[in-house]
């Protein structure tokens, strides 16, 4: 009956969140001798399994997100997509994968070898380690570390210096100007992006994300109603790090080829590929923990797998890049970096400043959330429509255009300028 | 104290994604900005005006087709026209409908792809060209289903048209221009008012009006400075004399003013084709002309608007069938001369959508 | 520090953050060293997590991974290649000398000093860091952020205003060359 109502009580056979399986391990190893003894076997398997988990998911993410990644956009652009390698073209990233692990890997003969070699490989450190704080569910996060939050803008931090070893290495002019872009660009969007994730972190008052998830579950409420601006700002800020097409400067194919990873073919190449796929579902996985619920989702995470309900969210947010990258043209540089300082800075330090005041009001005045939740998330919507229309209304390009159309003349000579 | 900087000299090109074909840029960067730029162009240099005084004057035409491949109606229209001219052939009035009818299909299919690959070139991932393909593949099916070419048409002929157009041909052309206006309409919404789009290509590779006066300019390079220079109208040919259009001009002379002057020219070829395919008159639709045909001695330049610009062809005749001289005043490589002031000063990324705003395509740059 | 895994876990640690320190200055070339000295803060972030001071640790990796390996690097690359084949000094003495006493007396403090005992069950230091930043040492704190916004407005106002030429004709003897090698 307790498997049917949905309490499992957190058995070994719970399936609703596979950290009880893991917990129910460790703590048959930990019983092992005198129960003290075998402690080490069990932070070794623990730490294994953890890892095995994330390697063997991120691998299995990837082949899918290539597959949805090509068959959406190609949805976008009118076209088919992969569909002559098995059923709907699904064995297309295997073929790719397949097709990249033959070409022959080429190594500039005036590039630094050893800083080449490395850049791919050092390249997948940052994803594979975010991809470790992750909540899949309450007890599925791999090391539930408690400045979380932190960590991953830290962990983020790393990835320009690899894009620059990778530019700088390949001997290349193209790379080389991509990997200056690159850096340029992460570390305009950086501030932006804390700033966003410092707001969540004032308001939860919790820098581990399963905190975060559980404040939401506590105050029943997603964070993107009380922080729009922050989702936002953390939004773009941390997909402009993706080099996905909005904002891919750092690879912009018809400026300088493929930018820092110009010079790299086969699997090297691929790794680079792949973890552009990594970091784009790293960042809607982030995304979905911070301001979508995580795991939670209004209970129903009682009867569902916690794990299914976050994978869910995770793709589904991964959705709203794909569709970004098949519409919008590349930003120039100094148009990116403009929009970092000139909107995404203000509107995150604005975020900063209001929900330091809500905290305040709340926390000093001991109102109940029922009362002043549903007034903040009102007043931050409204205020966060606000500066995002003015500031399109008074800044923007489409605005100011003149004239919109193209003048049509019929009398030629008349017009004719002397 | 100052940055002492050192220049960084880059080869956009030959081989690189967004030059269309094998065109080289040189540029010494300072940063990101261009401060010097070189333009190398002849890596497809296939000696077309030579090898076509070696060929007969029927022979030459398929010539045409491979130098703008993008748009092989108008380079046969010109050289058939220039060749009339030469020996004094009048064309029946149905070849001259359906030639009209062609080249506006073809000026339709040409400009879909230059929005499209200036789009590319502004940083769009393929969605815009994509869309645009979409329109030029139907295009190039109607080719297809009257000369069974679709790229390289070789359709024309001195005298006429090669062949009469099949009984689908009318429906599905009418079919077509019923269906573009809808479309043209979502792509001005989708991509007019796209607020990156602008911000990338307004007041890039901006061209003062005397500027493209003084360097012959043609196409919506010149009609986007604001002059409204358009062969169709300053020099009728053909039966253009006998349509309503409107020359689309820009304002500025910037790379979106030239996307807008295409964007437009796509609605005035779909009015041209509205007015041309319901008066189509019948008749033959070529006269008589030897295939080996003698021109009297002389030369004759005839020019027409083909999408890219003025494409005149210049032929000397001896007598003899094949031409003693053949020239061709290929758009692509006089409009791409200004690209050098159009760039300097600019940035890597902006000189990418000047050279994409300029629509060139290698084969007739280099011939 | 007991048990096999932490003290495996320091030395492992300790000879690849003296060994990365040693090869900054060892490596001939400068984007080598700058590596090298990324791996050490790397190195150096991982011994914090040792000491179970996370916040310092991610602070680590933030500041001095992520932000001062791209400055350094940023910098590297704006200094002509010229000036960056500077690798026989005169002041390879005065440096080794300046080395060692400092080395002397960080190692004379650890020493002699009387270090206090951790307990065992440490506490998360994110709160006691800000408790501490914003109550106690709040003016420490404020006066230290004034400062650095002043260093960074001083910074701008010394570089802002004396742009580069970028005109081709002014653009340096090294772009007209290029120029008329044509």
């Amino acid at each position: 009956m307790t498997a049917l109502s949905g309490f499992l009580l957190s058995q070994w056979y719970d399936l609703r969140d596979l950290g009880n399986p893991v917990r129910a391990l460790i703590d048959w190893i930990n019983g092992w001798g005198d129960g003290t003894t075998f402690h080490w076997v069990g932070y070794i398997v623990a730490g294994l399994i953890g890892a095995a988990a994330i390697g063997l998911f991120l691998g299995i993410a990837m082949l899918s997100l290539i597959w949805i990644e090509r068959k959406a956009v190609s949805r976008i652009q009118i076209r088919y997509g992969p569909n002559r390698t098995g059923p709907f073209g699904l064995l297309q990233p295997v073929a790719d994968a397949l097709k990249l692990m033959q070409k022959e890997a080429l190594t500039p003969l005036a590039g630094d070898k050893i800083v080449f070699w490395l850049a791919p490989v050092v390249i997948f450190i940052p994803t594979l380690l975010v991809f470790g704080v992750l909540p899949f569910g309450p007890k599925m996060t791999a090391a539930n570390i408690s400045v979380a939050v932190l960590y991953i803008v830290a962990i983020g931090s790393a990835t320009p210096l690899v894009i620059f070893m990778a530019g700088w290495s390949s001997n290349n002019k193209y790379s080389l100007l991509g990997a200056m872009r690159g850096i340029a660009m992460a570390i305009s969007y950086e501030i932006p992006m804390v700033l966003s994730l410092l707001g969540v972190v004032l308001f939860t008052g919790h820098m581990d994300l399963n905190g975060i998830v559980q404040w939401q579950q506590k105050y029943h409420v997603w964070l993107i109603v009380l922080q729009p601006l922050a989702a936002l700002t953390y939004f773009i800020s941390a997909s402009a790090e993706l080099n996905r097409t909005p904002t891919d400067i750092a690879e912009a194919e018809s400026e300088i080829v493929a930018g820092y990873h110009t010079e790299y073919s086969g699997m090297k190449f691929g790794l680079f590929y792949a973890v552009e796929l990594g970091n784009a579902l790293a960042v809607s996985g982030i995304w979905a923990t911070l301001f979508f619920g995580g795991w939670w989702l209004f209970g129903l995470d009682r009867w569902i797998p916690a794990w299914l309900i976050f994978l869910g969210k995770m793709y589904i947010l991964y959705g709203a890049l794909i569709i970004t990258r098949g519409t919008l043209p590349r930003l120039r540089i100094d148009q990116l970096l403009d929009f970092a300082w000139k909107f995404l800075l203000p509107l995150a330090l604005v975020n900063v400043l209001v929900v330091a005041l809500e905290v305040t009001i709340w926390q000093e005045n001991g109102i109940s959330a029922g009362i002043v939740l549903p007034v903040f998330a009102v007043v931050n919507i409204l205020l966060s429509v606000v500066l995002v229309v003015g500031y399109v209304q008074s800044f923007g390009f489409a605005r100011r255009q003149r004239p919109r159309r193209a003048r049509l003349i019929t009398d030629t000579l008349a017009a004719m300028p002397q | 104290m100052t940055i002492q900087t050192e220049p960084f000299i880059v080869n956009i090109g030959p081989q690189h994604p967004s030059t269309h074909g094998v065109f080289r840029m040189r540029v010494v960067l300072d940063g990101e900005k261009i401060i010097d730029a070189d333009m190398v162009v002849g890596y497809l240099h296939r000696s077309l005006e030579k090898l076509a005084e070696e060929r007969t004057y029927t022979q030459n035409i398929p010539f045409t087709d491979r130098m703008d491949y993008l748009s092989a109606m108008s380079n046969n229209l010109g050289y058939c026209m220039a060749v009339e001219k030469l020996a004094g052939i009048r064309v029946p009035e149905r070849g001259q409908y359906l030639r009209v009818i062609m080249a506006e299909l073809q000026r339709i299919a040409n400009h879909s792809m230059a929005i499209g690959t200036f789009i590319n070139d502004c940083g769009a991932w393929q969605t815009p060209l994509m869309w645009m393909f979409a329109e030029r593949e139907k295009i190039l099916d109607l080719f297809e289903m009257t000369c069974g070419a679709r790229l390289t048409c070789n359709y024309m002929r001195i005298g006429g048209v090669a062949f009469d157009i099949p009984d689908e041909f009318l429906p599905a052309v009418n079919g077509l221009l019923d269906d573009l206006p809808r479309k043209i309409d979502e792509y001005e919404k989708m991509l007019m008012e796209n607020e990156i789009l602008i911000a990338r290509a307004r007041g890039v590779g901006t061209i003062p009006r005397d500027l493209a006066i003084s360097a012959s300019l043609t196409g919506p390079m010149i009609r986007g400075c604001g002059i409204p220079f358009d062969i169709r109208k300053a020099d009728p040919y053909a039966v253009y004399d006998r349509f309503d259009f409107a020359i689309p001009v820009g304002e500025n002379g910037d790379s979106y003013d030239r996307f807008l002057v295409r964007m437009a020219e796509l609605r005035e070829s779909v009015k041209i084709l509205k007015q041309a395919v319901p008066a189509l008159p019948g008749g033959p639709y070529k006269v008589d002309v030897p295939l080996s045909i003698r021109p009297p001695i002389g030369d004759a330049y005839a020019r027409v608007e083909s999408p890219k610009g003025e494409l005149g062809y210049y032929i000397v005749s001896d007598g003899g069938t094949a031409p003693y001289r053949f020239h061709v005043r290929a758009p692509s490589y006089i409009n791409l001369s200004v690209l050098r002031e159009m760039v300097i000063g600019a940035s890597v990324a902006d000189s990418i959508v000047s050279l994409g705003s300029i629509d060139i395509v290698i084969g007739e740059v280099d011939r | 520090m007991s048990g096999v895994g932490p003290v495996s876990a320091f030395y492992v640690l300790a000879v690849l953050s003296i060994g990365s320190a040693l090869m900054v200055m060892a490596a001939r070339s400068i984007i080598h060293a700058v590596l090298f000295l990324v791996l050490f803060f790397v190195s150096l972030a991982a011994m914090f997590v040792l000491l179970s001071a996370d916040f310092v640790a991610v602070a680590q990796l933030l500041v001095y991974a992520g932000a001062i390996g791209v400055l350094v690097v940023f910098a590297i690359l704006l200094t002509p290649s010229r000036e960056q084949r500077g690798m026989e000094t005169k002041f390879v003495g005065p440096g080794l000398l300046a080395g060692a006493v400092v080395a002397g007396t960080v190692i004379f403090i650890a020493f002699n000093t009387n270090w206090p005992t951790a307990s065992n069950d440490f506490p998360s230091t994110v709160d006691a860091i800000g408790q501490a930043l914003l109550n106690r040492w709040a003016l420490p704190f404020e006066i230290a952020s004034v400062l650095l916004i002043a260093a960074m407005i001083g910074a701008i106002v010394i570089v802002g205003g004396r742009g580069v030429d970028l005109d081709p004709g002014a653009a340096g003897p090294s772009a007209r060359l290029v120029r008329r090698e044509r």
